[in-house]
């Protein structure tokens, strides 16, 4: 367990404010770590990993003796020592070669796990080609019929997702889109069990097309990677609810009695007072007008008016 | 004038945005910037040439994504073309719960019950001896203690002799214990009443005060009375103090030696029996840790 930080100073107070939890949260912070026994390839993926997901990252260059499947109490202490709840272990044997795991935390505790092996992959390194800047927002893609379906499958486009989209925004620039993260699910195998995914990363590169959308051309940036899905654990059901749970402030507000029906058409409804005919304003026209019946007392002037009224009638 | 033909031959100069042979259009996700492609893949061309495959499978879902987000409203900023992005739809986990509401606290309540709203002072305030504006309070603020006056009038009825600097520190060293002595109990009060009221602050909100003082106290007196048991006598020798609190509510209850109906008094002893021997005797020997042992000490 970590010790408990009574601040002293205003900067550590300010850092643990930022920790603590809040409506619109902060983005989340992702460690890789390598484990006691890595490959090239886990190492490459790794870094590449690592790479897009700067500055959100804190990368773990040293060993670390972790078995998250067997014992996730240093996933714990690593999650609340950086403030951290993405995680990406790297670890190599013979039994499971090439393997990455994908790890979540919700309140420093693991909420769900996901171990795919690379079948082949090719770094960043291995494609000459211009690469996106750092931190940019990329765009995904998730190509296959399995990506609703297939738990395995399900949850590893959730960890694409909320390890790659960043702050969720209300606009976006549109030169700022460098780069795409396309995942594409591969058919299951002939047991039915989960198949391939091949993770492909491109750069757009946006061309005249003589209308005002512009032809999209991708180049590929890397890293490339065939996976194969291993263990996996799912998140308790409570826990999960309690991870989904939004905001009040956040919730988008209820706009009363506008509806949108099937074919996308919003549709309004009002609802009237009870009209009142003898009140109701129409065009104001001096014939309309309401008159009381003349009163001995204010004779005059309903004949001061007849007057005006007559003086009309002879010009014309 | 026909120019159907000059536009023909402009468009053929560029290549096409439009994306053919997608049988299942495409779901978008434009709060994340995400497309979801659920037409099953060729897997033929996927295990022909993989990488040529998946390119222009990309790519074509990629024309079809960057179609909906130039469609988009935008805005100019500093920062060229914004699209205005909707809402996002895929839910993700949050990465910490939602924040717990802040408990009421006495100085709240009351302005609540009397109808005082707060309202916004500016921070300076012009400051008549200097003829500056300074800060309401803080670092060079007009709120000091009163200890920098060059010379300070001595009150009538006191001792000439006091030294009335030391008491104007003083008596601001006073105010600022008083106050941190009232935050302190509103933050006592505070955790007590979100802990007994955790239906309201799981819904988040502001967890109910009405009973706050009377609850903690008994949080204070549950403590004292556990506190006293945990000697190692359990309190058995432990000297008792006049007017110290007892445990309420724990008594035994004594069954009458003769009943007429003796089927309680059985049910309770069967089920004794039950627990020391197991039901039918059946969990009464673990019988593949048995034969391993009987087996080992052969």
């Amino acid at each position: 367990m970590l010790r408990t930080i009574t601040p002293r100073n205003a900067r550590v107070k300010r850092v643990l404010k930022n920790r603590e939890a809040k409506t619109e949260e902060n983005i989340k912070t992702a460690i890789f770590i390598r484990g006691s026994q890595t490959s090239q390839i886990v190492n490459d993926a790794l870094a590449d990993l690592y790479m897009l997901k700067k500055p959100y990252a804190v990368n773990f260059t040293k060993k670390n003796q972790i078995h998250p499947f067997e014992d996730h109490s240093n996933l714990q202490f690593f999650s609340q020592k950086n403030d951290a709840s993405l995680f990406v272990i790297g670890t190599h044997s013979k039994k499971r070669p090439n393997t990455l795991t994908f790890a979540r935390m919700f309140d420093h505790q693991l909420l769900d796990m996901l171990e795919v092996s690379i079948e082949k992959g090719t770094p960043m390194s291995g494609f000459k080609t211009p690469k996106s800047a750092i931190g940019m927002k990329p765009c995904f893609m998730f190509n296959g019929d399995m990506w609703d379906q297939n738990p395995n499958y399900i949850m590893f486009k959730s960890m694409i997702l909320d390890f790659y989209h960043g702050q969720t925004v209300d606009k976006v620039a549109l030169a700022g889109l460098e780069y795409v993260i396309s995942v594409t699910s591969g058919p299951l195998t002939s047991e039915g069990k989960p198949g391939k995914i091949y993770l492909r990363t491109y750069t757009i590169v946006l061309k005249r097309s003589g209308v005002k959308l512009p032809r999209i051309e991708l180049v590929e940036m890397g890293p490339s990677m065939d996976m194969t899905f291993g263990r996996m654990t799912e998140a308790k059901v409570d826990v999960w609810k309690q991870s989904l749970r939004v905001p009040k402030e956040l919730k988008p507000k209820k706009k009363k009695n506008i509806t949108k029906d099937v074919m996308g058409d919003t549709v309004g409804r009002i609802h009237m007072g009870r009209q009142d005919f003898d009140k109701i304003q129409t065009r104001k026209m001096k014939g309309l007008k309401k008159r009381t019946a003349p009163t001995e007392d204010d004779k005059d002037s309903s004949e001061k008016k007849q007057r005006v009224d007559d003086n009309d009638d002879d010009e014309e | 004038m026909d120019v159907s033909g000059v536009l023909e031959a402009h468009k053929q100069k560029f290549k096409s945005v439009s994306v053919e042979g997608k049988v299942i259009p495409l779901e978008f996700d434009l709060g994340l910037l995400t497309a979801y492609d659920q037409n099953p893949i060729d897997e033929a061309e996927l295990r022909k040439n993989k990488d040529e495959y998946l390119q222009s499978l990309s790519r074509d879902n990629a024309q079809l994504l960057f179609n909906e987000i130039f469609q988009l409203p935008t805005i100019s900023d500093d920062n060229g073309v914004m699209a205005m992005l909707p809402v996002p739809t895929t839910l993700l986990p949050r990465e910490k719960p939602l924040p717990k509401p802040k408990p009421e606290t006495r100085w709240e309540k009351f302005a609540k019950a009397k109808g005082i709203v707060n309202r916004k002072k500016e921070r300076m305030v012009f400051d008549d001896n200097t003829g500056e504006y300074k800060p309401r309070w803080g670092y060079k603020g007009i709120n000091d203690d009163g200890s920098k006056d060059w010379v300070i009038e001595v009150p009538s009825g006191t001792n000439p002799m006091e030294d009335q600097y030391e008491a104007r520190r003083d008596a601001k060293k006073e105010r600022i214990d008083k106050n941190d002595k009232r935050r302190q109990r509103n933050l006592e009060e505070g955790a007590v009443a979100s802990k007994m009221d955790q239906k309201t602050v799981n819904k988040g909100e502001r967890p109910n005060m009405d009973n706050a003082r009377s609850m903690k106290r008994k949080e204070i007196e549950n403590q004292i009375l556990i506190s006293k048991n945990s000697t190692a006598s359990a309190g058995k020798f432990d000297d008792a103090i006049k007017g110290d609190l007892k445990p309420k509510g724990i008594k035994r209850k004594f069954e009458p030696n003769v009943t007429a109906d003796l089927s309680k008094e059985k049910a309770g002893n069967m089920s004794i029996l039950d627990r020391v021997v197991g039901k039918n005797g059946e969990d009464l020997v673990n019988v593949r840790k048995a034969i391993k042992a009987t087996k080992s000490r052969k």
